[in-house]
């Protein structure tokens, strides 16, 4: 009975390969050899699905060409410029609202007002304004990220137990050390649960914009590539911002990890 | 010579039906240097306000709260306060919370890690340092929490059930090691508390608050040499006598004010 009970636990840790698994993965390599049939045989149109064998192909065809590697950086260039705007702007909005509530009670209603507009409703005024290049993407990645930063970092500050307000007050901390010591390091998880959300839409931010109007990027490419119907370059290109947008999340977690995972019961 | 007057302190406040709530009734207390008291009373009766007060951590209403005949206003590094569960951060070691009070003193590193030293012997902490709250069990925990006061070496420290959230014979130990910690350091001592064993095996003097609005209902002190023993008669029947009073001041009120 122990010697039952220690072997399910040691099970768990490791993660054993199980009948499950198995099956996920017969459930994958069923659809995608299925894709190959469909689109090989002709009974798909080639337009609306593309062979797995071909999307690999397009895609080192894209890669060693070259065609590839400026629309990649673009669109990196832009999604982090962006990104980290929105993180030092969200952050320290957070911070400004929590040591000085007046500000909040000035702020709130823009922010939310600014917030509440679909962000892509402002995409075309952000063209006029500036172009349809580097900066109006930077401008939209920041919209669309920087409000989850900000309100996660204000919620997060406002959750602080007030035991541990008091215990600042009893040491007789000022405003600064409450600030940095007691009420950031008790947001963090919160903020960090912001940058998260965050990273992801901007990336949503940045694909979108570049589809709409531009001359270079991801999600130009990917537009244009619906233009030519070519479907392998566009299944291509779907996987590859997923990928980067797993990375981006995985980046997230391990600075999280780093910063809370010490103290943090997990 | 530290000693903690409470003169005629009232506190009222707005309740969240908007009706004017009399807490604190009144109360008038000598702390005197190096005494050790207790306060008790029924839950709700105000025990822990009135320690907020003291701290600086709440304003009365009426009335003032002299730290060696100087009024107290607003929290200060003469008045240590030790919470409920210890509310350490959990971001921080042990050593690093410990350390908090001194760091935002500006004390230098140096006389840090030599207090540090002296406090982690005098709490059985050693070897604990670099662990996080979240690794020590709540008797750990509330050792660290005493330690980060105690470091601060306040003139007056302020208890706030400090052992409520920690299981029996844990409490037990922790109070052993408080009354060590007196005897070796005669500190000046305010302690709330609702158990009344507690109370007793502590204190020089126990103050029974009544229920709300709370007065001090009776005195008790307590004259028995440490160290005591838990199943002394004397102190088995002051406990008794307490709670008996206790249960007095409850019939009172409810007769005056409704039966439940």
């Amino acid at each position: 009975m122990e010697a039952a009970i220690k072997k399910s636990g040691k099970a768990k840790k490791k993660r054993r390969f199980t009948g499950i698994n198995c099956l996920q993965l017969l459930t994958l390599a069923g659809l995608l050899g299925y894709m190959q049939y469909a689109v090989s045989s002709g009974k798909v149109s080639k337009i609306f699905l593309a062979t797995p064998t071909s999307i690999v192909e397009e895609g080192v065809e894209i890669m060693t060409s070259g065609l590839l590697w400026p629309h990649l950086l673009l669109t990196i260039q832009e999604v982090l410029t962006g990104y980290l705007l929105a993180a030092v702007v969200g952050v320290t909005m957070g911070l400004m609202w929590t040591l000085f509530p007046k500000t909040e009670e000035y702020a709130n209603v823009f922010c939310a007002a600014i917030m509440a507009i679909p962000k892509t409703a402002i995409l075309p005024l952000l063209i006029l304004w500036f172009g349809i290049g580097f900066k109006s993407k930077v401008v939209l990645v920041f919209l669309f990220s920087v409000f989850q930063i900000l309100y996660n970092t204000v919620t997060g500050a406002k959750q602080c137990r007030t035991e541990f307000l008091k215990v600042a007050s009893v040491f007789k901390a000022n405003r600064f050390q409450t600030v940095f010591h007691v009420i950031i390091p008790s947001a963090l998880p919160s903020m960090f649960n912001g940058f998260r959300l965050g990273v992801t839409t901007a990336l949503t931010g940045v694909i979108f914009s570049e589809m709409q109007s531009a001359k270079a990027g991801l999600g130009y490419l990917l537009a244009e590539s619906q233009q030519l119907l070519n479907t392998p370059r566009m299944f291509f290109l779907i996987i590859l911002v997923t990928l980067i947008s797993v990375v981006f999340v995985k980046v997230v977690a391990m600075a999280e990890f780093m910063f809370c995972h010490k103290w943090r019961r997990v | 010579m530290p000693s903690i007057k409470i003169k005629n302190i009232s506190k009222s406040y707005v309740s969240s039906d908007g009706e004017d709530v009399l807490a604190l009734k009144n109360i008038d207390l000598e702390i005197r240097d190096g005494e050790f008291v207790c306060i008790v009373g029924p839950s709700g009766c105000g025990k822990s306000t009135l320690l907020e007060i003291v701290a600086g951590l709440q304003k009365q209403t009426a009335g003032e709260v002299l730290l060696d005949d100087v009024p107290v206003n607003g929290t200060s590094r003469d008045i240590g306060v030790v919470f409920q569960d210890a509310a350490l951060f959990p971001w921080r070691t042990v050593k690093k919370n410990i350390l908090f009070g001194m760091e935002t003193a500006g004390i230098s590193r140096k006389e840090q890690e030599e207090k540090l030293e002296k406090y982690l012997q005098l709490m059985n902490l050693k070897g604990f340092e670099n662990k996080y709250p979240a690794q020590l069990s709540g008797g750990m925990r509330q050792r660290a929490g005493i330690a980060r006061t105690l470091i601060m070496e306040p003139k007056v420290t302020l208890m706030d059930e400090p052992f409520s959230a920690v299981d029996h014979l844990t409490r037990c130990t922790l109070q052993e090691e408080l009354i060590r910690l007196r005897q070796q350091e005669k500190k000046t001592v305010l302690f709330v508390t609702h158990d009344i064993n507690e109370a007793v095996y502590l204190a020089d003097r126990v103050i029974l608050l009544s229920a709300r609005p709370s007065v001090v209902q009776e005195e008790y002190v307590i004259d028995a040499p440490f160290p005591r023993s838990r199943s002394d008669d004397y102190l088995v029947q002051l406990v008794a006598r307490i709670v008996a009073d206790i249960s007095r001041g409850a019939e009172k009120t409810s007769e005056v004010e409704y039966m439940i």
